[in-house]
């Protein structure tokens, strides 16, 4: 598939707010992306702007609070798209289209039971949430993640394993839980499984706590993926971090204009698409 | 209401008519006071000539309307007379429009929209609604310019966190308790709606326990062909009220601000503290933003202060036009609203949209995607009169000539206001000041706002490029400036600073306003940007005081002298006054947000030291002039010695810095404020997490140590180049080599005197925890 | 019309930062003897006597929205 084929669909509701960032990520590298609001795929649209899921390669669930967060963050967005999409969103996944959520979309692929998603493409209701952080505060600052993936996450095919990437992070509730009574054994079963993503580390690499783990997140986990690795979900925040000038070091270390972390996980899935169809 | 002029008007709803003909002085008075709306007598007679003339009694919802338009709040009638002598003439051909926010040249094909306000008295009743809604309010300004907002700006003033419950007067809030509160509303708020906080400040000084002041601004960017005027098309367009619903929140919130707070503010005033939506804000930005982009706007405006009184008559008007709205049409929160509640209601999230009859409802149709509430409520019309149906019944028809032409004043002003009589008195010198140095960067006015900036998302919307926080990875320290990258095909940048001195101003107005002007300028140039064009806040206190309006006069000549001459347009402001509280009247606080241009962002720079072995330089000459330092405050001296600005030296300054890291020749540079040359060092250490050593006997030979250590005075910076590199100032500008980084400590010497000496991990502990052992 | 008051509340052994958080700002004010503070959320749902069975439709909606599993117990109570 030609690169400018590929349809991305950048999907948002009131509240969402990265959407721009976000867009402009995939279209910086020659893809098509569209920011699609929930209504146009619902068909509680104006004739002219009705789309379907099933038309578009990837969907995007960027950052923001969708709907405010109120109730429980992420839950009305994941709630209204369970509500009207469900078939087409499970049948989305099957098919291998990667569906990427970014802070508040991680949220919202965790409460629509898209994620974890061990063995299953998605569950009833929630195996996991992203409850408040530790420090019960907004948490805005750079923090530093390890790919932790062996191969499993197409998101990560172009990022050398165990390589510390540096995306900010920006969010009060980030703190991935699992049942507590679960929690060491489904954590080393994603681990087993190779569904961690990223962990939280320090500048040079080192597993840490609070402050370089904003959240207190179990094991220090930033980012998972399903069993098929075509859904990925972290906190932070790739697309800030797609030049190297928006990062916070970048008058100490130069090449402003290079890439920055970012970019590889937008280009990994470009990639894979061109690849697979 | 008891007052014996009113009739009930025969309707099925309520409404009166006021018998202003027959009213004695007494019941003029007791009329404006009943009726909330704060006019004084002459301005009451004014009105009763205007209707004698009609032959006909005002009803209450004309009343009450010009009871906003000529509060202070919308017709600044008592600063405008100030502002047009010194600064609205400031002009240069980068300035686009003046209107909600001023709008300034940023490329060929793209303009940026700045204004700061005020949202101090609802803040300090309710901080956290208060401090929120004063975001929505800025963002809608900025917004009917036709740009998308971009950043948030909050500078912040409250009385001493650690004063004791006992030492606060009944009726006022803990600032500790509105501190939190207010920056929980801007983080809730800003937060939500995406806009990136990027720059701010905060201030603590007993002049601000009863009146807390909370200043918020807005910067947006826009393409030049899609810029919006607030007015109208022409006669004919359907007015379209889109966002929120309209409620009693919010009535009197203008007539609110033009008053002194009082012991009862709190019970009194809560029902002109308004909620805020940032879910409803967010879409509705998306939702104007696309309308305008298709082309379907002629012009649009924010609900602000006055609601629908003001925004009718000033949208209509300034298009040549009057307008004939339906009030019942206005959607409700509630119902029983009565026709002038209605009319006044400062409920949040509003805004009125201007369009020819043919786009109406392809802007009804974008607006109903979003979910966001859009209705038809009014025509425009050739006659410039503002005519109101209710119910079927004619309740209101004013001439808008009449309405919008507040009075000005030019009242009684002291401005002899400075008091050059101030016995000098130094504290004494020391051998060492290792303790007052880390006391200084542990003192409130001082240390690290980190507590503050990690709880905004400073980086949505992915433009931040030099962010508040810089430095290496966990060991942040403060920037001068922001700067975000706001085009995508474009290099170039916006740097942003804001900046006020209330312990200068309250001094010397006059200079310390200028001092301002200048320490904005240098925070903008120590990244690299040009000063480009400046926006303020002017908070004081009851202008029907001599003295205090001596003291506005004077702070805006020293802005307005400084601006001009500096060719920096200021073209969008805001004037607070009424900041007093039975505790006293605030610090008189300017506030100037600051607006630069970055050519290439690649070539910004930011404060933390950079390079073992590189050498440190100061910029510019140290001054004797101690009054309203950190130093002194904290150590009683006393002065009244505000150092003079040369502007001409702040310009050559500017353009040498900016020249020079341009050239890449600047590794690292920061202007000294707030506690001298040793707060400055100390900070850029800290960010680098690297020593330095320097030695203040290699300038100004004459000066005390602590004078050269703590200083404040104007147009100087510290910068690091690699070592050897020669730096060639013209002829105006001092520059000295005046130490060294490398090793773990900072050491300051004067001579063969050490001074400090201190590790850099002492260092940013002491400067970093003070805000998070307070505050939790 | 029917009043539910919906109580979501964290299972026991989940961390509350919002309620020791606050346990600590209480602390900092001077209140002394504070043994815990737990947050819990409240939503009062006003239903219309049109609706069926009413205690299976506000099930459904923790369920559905209100609550998550992982961490949330619920309980409905009919004013």
């Amino acid at each position: 598939m030609k690169r400018e084929e590929i349809r991305i669909c950048v999907l948002r509701i009131e509240g969402t707010n990265c959407e721009q960032e976000t867009f402009d990520s995939f279209n910086r590298l020659g893809a098509s992306p569209e920011i699609v609001h929930l209504k146009q795929l619902t068909g509680k649209s104006s004739e002219n702007r009705k789309r379907d899921l099933l038309d578009y390669q990837m969907l995007m669930i960027p950052g923001g609070f969708s709907s405010g967060d109120y109730v429980r963050a992420g839950a009305i967005f994941a709630a209204r798209i369970k509500s009207a999409l469900e078939d087409q969103l499970r049948s989305f996944v099957e098919r291998g289209s990667p569906v990427l959520g970014i802070c508040n979309g991680f949220q919202v692929l965790v409460e629509t039971g898209l994620l974890p998603g061990i063995d299953e493409i998605m569950s009833p209701v929630p195996r996991a949430v992203l409850g408040t952080n530790d420090s019960n505060r907004f948490e805005c600052r750079p923090t530093y993640l390890v790919n932790e993936n062996e191969g499993r996450c197409l998101f990560t095919a172009l990022l050398p394993k165990k390589k510390v990437v540096m995306f900010p992070s920006a969010h009060a509730e980030g703190k991935l839980m699992f049942p507590s009574d679960e929690e060491e054994k489904i954590v080393s079963l994603l681990d087993d499984e190779d569904m961690v993503v990223f962990r939280y580390t320090d500048s040079i690499g080192n597993y840490a706590d609070y402050p370089w783990c904003p959240n207190g997140s179990v094991d220090g986990i930033a980012g998972i993926c399903n069993s098929i690795g075509n859904v990925l979900g972290l906190m932070p925040h790739p697309e800030r971090a797609f030049f190297n000038f928006l990062s916070p070091e970048w008058t100490r270390r130069g090449g402003p204009n290079e890439f920055g972390d970012g970019w590889a996980i937008f280009e990994s899935a470009i990639q894979y698409i061109e690849k697979k169809w | 209401m008891s007052q014996p002029l009113l009739k009930r008007i025969d309707a099925p709803f309520e409404i009166f008519q006021i018998d202003l003909f027959s009213a004695t002085d007494d019941q003029l008075e007791s009329l404006s006071h009943e009726l909330g709306i704060a006019l004084s007598l002459d301005e009451m007679k004014r009105i009763r000539e205007h209707f004698e003339g009609k032959g006909r009694l005002p009803t209450d919802v004309e009343l009450q309307s010009i009871g906003q338009a000529w509060s202070e709040h919308c017709c600044y009638k008592s600063s405008k007379v100030f502002l047009k002598e010194f600064i609205t003439g400031i002009d240069n051909r980068d300035v686009l429009l003046r209107g909600d926010a001023g709008v300034m040249r940023f490329d060929d094909k793209h303009a940026y929209a700045l204004r700061i306000e005020s949202h101090n008295h609802p803040s300090a009743v309710e901080p956290y609604g208060g401090a929120a809604t004063g975001i929505g309010g800025i963002i809608r300004d900025v917004l009917c310019m036709g740009a998308q907002p971009i950043a948030l700006i909050d500078p912040l003033f409250f009385g001493p966190l650690e004063i004791k419950h006992e030492n606060i007067p009944v009726g006022i809030k803990h600032p500790k308790y509105l501190f939190s509160g207010v920056v929980a509303g801007i983080r809730d708020y800003g937060n939500r709606v995406g806009i990136p906080t990027v720059s701010g400040g905060v201030w603590f000084d007993d002049g601000y326990v009863g009146n807390c002041l909370v200043n918020v601004g807005c910067v947006g960017i826009a393409k030049i062909e899609e810029l919006k005027k607030n007015s109208v098309g022409g006669a004919d367009e359907t007015l379209i009220l889109v966002g929120g619903r309209t409620g009693r929140d919010g009535i009197h919130g203008v007539t609110f601000a033009s008053a002194v707070l009082t012991e009862k503010s709190d019970e009194e005033s809560r029902g002109a503290v308004q909620l805020g939506d940032p879910i409803m804000k967010e879409p509705l930005i998306h939702a104007v933003l696309e309308a305008n982009r298709d082309g379907l706007i002629s012009g649009m405006k924010d609900l602000g202060g006055g609601g629908l009184s003001c925004v009718v008559g000033e949208i209509a008007l300034s298009g040549g036009c009057g307008a004939i709205v339906d009030l019942d049409k206005v959607p409700l929160k509630e119902s029983g609203l009565a026709p002038w509640e209605i009319w006044v209601s400062e409920s949040q999230e509003r805004m009125m949209l201007s369009v020819k009859e043919d786009d109406a409802d392809k802007v009804l149709e974008i607006f109903s995607l979003y979910d966001v509430p859009a209705t038809k409520v009014g025509h425009t019309i050739q006659e410039r009169t503002v005519t109101l149906i209710f119910n079927g019944v004619k309740v209101f028809e004013m001439d808008l000539e009449f309405l919008t032409s507040g009075p000005e004043y030019c009242r009684p002003c002291n401005i002899d206001s400075v008091s050059s009589d101030i016995e000098e008195a130094y504290p004494e010198e020391l051998e060492r000041y290792d303790v007052e140095i880390l006391d200084m960067l542990s003192s409130i006015n001082v240390c690290s706002r980190e507590w503050v900036i990690r709880q905004y998302d400073h980086e949505v919307r992915g433009g931040t490029v030099i962010k508040p926080l810089q430095g290496l990875p966990g060991h942040s320290t403060h920037g001068d400036a922001a700067v975000l990258k706001p085009v995508e095909d474009s290099a170039k940048g916006l740097a942003l600073s804001v900046s006020s001195n209330p312990y200068a101003v309250a001094i010397d107005p006059y200079r310390g306003s200028m001092m301002i002007i200048d320490e904005v300028c240098r925070n903008l140039a120590s990244v690299g940007a040009r000063p480009h064009s400046l926006t303020d806040c002017l908070n004081f206190g009851n202008p029907e005081k001599p003295e205090v309006l001596g003291m506005f006069r004077e702070a805006v000549r020293g802005i307005g002298e400084a601006a001009a001459h500096l060719d920096l347009p200021i073209p969008s402001g805001n004037v607070s006054f009424y900041n007093e509280a039975p505790t006293g009247t605030v610090l008189p606080t300017p506030v100037v947000l600051g607006c630069g241009i970055v050519e290439d962002i690649c070539r910004c720079i930011t404060s933390d030291l950079k390079r073992e072995g590189s050498d440190i330089y100061l910029i510019g000459r140290t001054q004797d002039a101690m009054a309203g330092t950190q130093y002194f405050m904290r150590n009683n001296g006393r002065s009244a010695k505000v150092p003079e600005v040369d502007l001409e030296v702040l310009s050559q300054s500017i353009n040498f810095l900016i020249d020079n890291i341009e050239k890449d020749k600047i590794l690292s540079c920061h202007d000294i404020s707030e506690g001298g040359i040793a707060t400055a060092l100390c900070e850029m250490a800290v960010g680098g997490s690297m020593g330095a050593e320097i030695d203040l006997s290699t300038f100004d030979i004459g000066l005390r140590s602590d004078v050269k250590l703590f200083s404040e005075s104007p147009t100087r910076w510290l910068v690091e180049v690699e070592h050897g590199t020669k730096l060639e100032p013209p002829a105006g500008v001092e520059l000295t080599k005046i130490g060294s980084v490398g090793e773990s400590s900072v050491m300051i010497y004067d001579g063969e005197e050490i001074l400090f000496e201190q590790t850099v991990a002492e260092i940013e502990c002491r400067w970093s925890m003070k805000l998070w052992e307070i505050m939790g | 019309m029917v009043v539910a008051e919906v109580r979501i509340e964290l299972k026991e052994g989940v961390s509350d930062p919002e309620g020791a958080n606050t346990q600590k700002a209480l602390e900092l004010l001077g209140f002394s003897g504070i043994e815990r503070v737990r947050s819990v959320k409240a939503f009062e749902i006003t239903l219309s006597e049109s609706v069926g069975d009413q205690k299976e439709a506000v099930e459904e909606m923790c369920r559905r929205l209100l609550a998550n599993p992982v961490i949330h117990r619920y309980s409905i109570e009919f004013k």
